[in-house]
């Protein structure tokens, strides 16, 4: 499957996206798993104030016929989140990596070291389903 | 184990087709959008193979006496040419499949049955033929199905089949494409107007393949499963299984108790009724299947067998299955999804309304 996977980004592999700045990261889900999920209708991330655990489900995306765990990327408290994505989830399949999700201050950057660059993200889509 | 393909797995591949494992089968689940797919049957036409599901033909004076004892629902009554819904049922009045019967001509019955269920079905049928004089074949490796569903359904099959005469909904004839004979049935399984087409696989080939050439959109059976649910027709292994009768699955008006006799009707009779499926709709939050559904004092009274998000009305629907003694007076459901309720509300009608004539 050809699929956008920017460079500037980190990655899980549960296909979420983490953008990197100072100690805030911003999640999204990838263009892979979007295009994997189909038609995205819903979405369910936690409100500012919570606290997410690396690894840790944080929420739910929902296409018409299926439901996937949101998996964290990083371990820190929610400063942001993306209303907007949230009352129209399908702005995920236009733009995967515009409509990012929540915002997240990482308690230990050190955590960051495990998540995947692009190279390797793009490796690992190659060679599972 | 190896997945059975139909003989139009080369043209999903062409298009793009997501295919799952299903039944035993290797199928399109989606081309390109389920909501485009379920969006193109409601409001245009759209095309779904399902060579998959199962064929069985009777043929001989029995014909009919045969099938009306073996289900539910009036087979004998009905008049040539008219196709019949119904459920097969065991003795003790669990359901073993539903089925549509066929009633191509006097002494001549086609079932068509689901295909997960072809080996039982067919296993069981067989062993009630005895005393009939009638033949009992499994014809399923010989036809491939198309359903062509939709608004735009009879304005594209018109020019293409032999004498398409304006057929009536829940009716059959016999017809041709170019050199190749048809049964043409005026059935379907989203509730829109449309054809189900049976007929040799080289025949259907190239009757998809002239479709493709006709803007009729390939559908696969994700939207299939949101059509059909959003008329709420029940589908086998959901709202329907070996567990439960007729009356469990609100099928009352297909059991003719009126009938002398069929399989099952001692067991049917009383009407004995452990569930009541009920239809829900979420302004937030969307149903699935094994979702447990809660009253007003947040106690589980039942399960979501199946759920989705309307495509048309753009919000969560599901069916559930409710113990009869737990039906709640005050008519409040709530789902629980992810250990969180969520307020449903019961309707009476089918979600959509198909354009079916």
């Amino acid at each position: 499957m050809a699929t956008n996977i920017p460079q500037n980004l980190k990655y899980t592999k549960e296909h979420e996206w983490a953008l990197v700045e100072g100690d805030t990261v911003t999640i999204g889900i990838t263009d892979f798993a979007q295009s994997a999920l189909g038609d995205i209708v819903f979405l369910e991330v936690p409100d500012v104030g919570s606290e997410l655990k690396a690894g840790a489900t944080f929420g739910v995306v929902e296409s018409i016929k299926s439901v996937s765990d949101l998996y964290s990327p990083v371990t820190g408290e929610v400063v942001t989140k993306n209303s907007d994505v949230e009352g129209s989830p399908e702005k995920i399949n236009s733009d995967a990596y515009g409509a990012w999700l929540i915002k997240v201050k990482v308690k230990d950057q050190n955590e960051l070291k495990n998540l995947l660059t692009a190279d390797q993200y793009q490796e690992f889509c190659n060679t599972s389903h | 184990m190896t997945l059975f393909r139909t003989h139009l797995y080369e043209e999903h591949v062409k298009l793009g087709a997501k295919l799952v494992p299903f039944a035993g089968w290797e199928m399109p689940v989606q081309y390109t959008s389920v909501k485009d797919e379920a969006l193109a049957v409601r409001n245009d036409v759209g095309v779904f193979d399902v060579s998959h599901m199962g064929e069985f033909f009777v043929e001989g004076k029995d014909a009919e006496k045969f099938v009306d004892h073996l289900v539910t629902n009036d087979i004998l009554g009905a008049p040539v040419g008219k196709a019949v819904y119904s459920p097969l049922c065991r003795e003790n009045g669990t359901v073993i499949d539903d089925l549509i019967v066929y009633k191509l001509a006097s002494g001549r019955v086609l079932i068509c049955v689901n295909a997960s269920n072809i080996d039982k079905d067919f296993q069981w049928m067989k062993s009630k033929h005895q005393g009939f004089d009638c033949s009992f074949t499994n014809k399923s490796n010989e036809y491939s199905l198309l359903a062509l569903q939709g608004p735009r359904a009879f304005s594209v099959l018109k020019p293409l089949l032999k004498d398409l005469s304006d057929i009536e909904y829940y009716s059959v004839v016999e017809s041709a494409y170019e050199n190749h004979k048809v049964i043409l049935a005026r059935t379907g399984y989203t509730g829109e107007d449309g054809f189900e087409i049976f007929a040799s696989h080289d025949c259907i080939k190239a009757l998809w393949q002239k479709m493709m050439t006709l803007k009729v959109t390939p559908c696969g059976l994700a939207s299939r499963d949101v059509l059909r649910l959003e008329v709420c027709y029940p589908l086998y292994g959901h709202e329907l299984n070996d567990e439960v009768n007729p009356f469990d699955a609100g099928l009352s008006w297909t059991v003719k108790l009126s009938k002398t006799n069929f399989i099952g009707k001692a067991a049917l009779a009383p009407k004995p009724t452990r569930f009541k499926l009920v239809k829900l709709t979420l302004d937030k939050g969307i149903p699935r299947e094994g979702y447990p559904v809660l009253n007003s004092k947040n106690e589980t009274v039942g399960i979501v067998t199946s759920g989705t998000m309307s495509v048309v009305l753009n919000k969560g629907v599901a069916l559930a299955r409710i113990d009869i003694d737990k039906v709640p007076q005050d008519e409040v459901f709530l789902v629980d999804i992810r250990q969180k309720p969520y307020a449903a509300q019961l309707v009476k009608k089918p979600f959509v309304t198909g354009g079916h004539k």
